[in-house]
């Protein structure tokens, strides 16, 4: 990897990171600290597992 | 009792319980439709009840069955594919009128959920019921050659 596609990859997961969080917040019924914190946690997990996957379809 | 429950309850009894009994007897052409369409009626059924009862939790129910229904659906179209694509189902005038079905309750309970997270929850249901269900379609008379390799 160089320092462009490092860019880009950070770049994915912050974006897939953003969607996921956001449908978290749209899903739960009640809005506070712990679902906020568990939420963004468990849209980094499947953020990195959406970027992963891309990766292993797309070949790049 | 109130108008959502009886279209909920009027939904489950001739809508699934028609899907029911299509699966249950007829050609596999038939019944591949019929279990899609189950699906794709039971999923308005329970935004009505979850708007009848004013229970939300039904709607994550209804999230479910939006996205798991259509996947059921694919596996049968991967498994059958052999004999679906010697029979293929031409169904569309009904996957359309239950996708219709589908929008019109979406709407509804849009409409009275009003502006707020709980609308746009619906409207992904809504995206997912009416997608899902379109696509599984489309798998089940053959549209997807990747669908055939069995």
């Amino acid at each position: 990897m160089n320092r462009r596609t490092t860019l880009l990859g950070v770049a994915e997961v912050l974006a897939w990171w953003a969607v996921l969080a956001l449908l978290w917040l749209v899903f739960i019924s009640t809005v506070n600290t712990l679902e906020l914190v568990v939420g963004a946690s468990a849209a980094l997990i499947g953020a990195f597992a959406a970027w992963g996957t891309r990766r292993a379809v797309s070949g790049w | 009792m109130n108008g959502w429950t009886v279209a909920a309850t009027a939904t489950l009894a001739a809508g699934v319980g028609t899907a029911a009994w299509g699966v249950a007897t007829g050609p596999l052409r038939r019944r591949v439709v019929a279990q899609n369409l189950s699906t794709s009626l039971a999923c308005p059924a329970l935004l009505l009840l979850s708007e009848g009862y004013d229970r939300p939790s039904y709607v994550d129910l209804a999230l479910l069955l939006a996205l798991l229904g259509p996947v059921g659906t694919l596996v049968f179209a991967r498994l059958l594919a052999e004999e679906l694509a010697a029979d293929p189902p031409h169904a569309w005038g009904l996957t359309y009128a239950v996708a219709g079905f589908g929008a019109a309750v979406v709407i509804a309970v849009c409409v009275a959920a009003g502006p707020s997270r709980a609308l746009v929850k619906l409207l992904v249901v809504g995206t997912l019921l009416i997608g899902g269900n379109l696509t599984a379609s489309r798998a089940l008379s053959g549209g997807f050659a990747g669908s055939r390799r069995g």
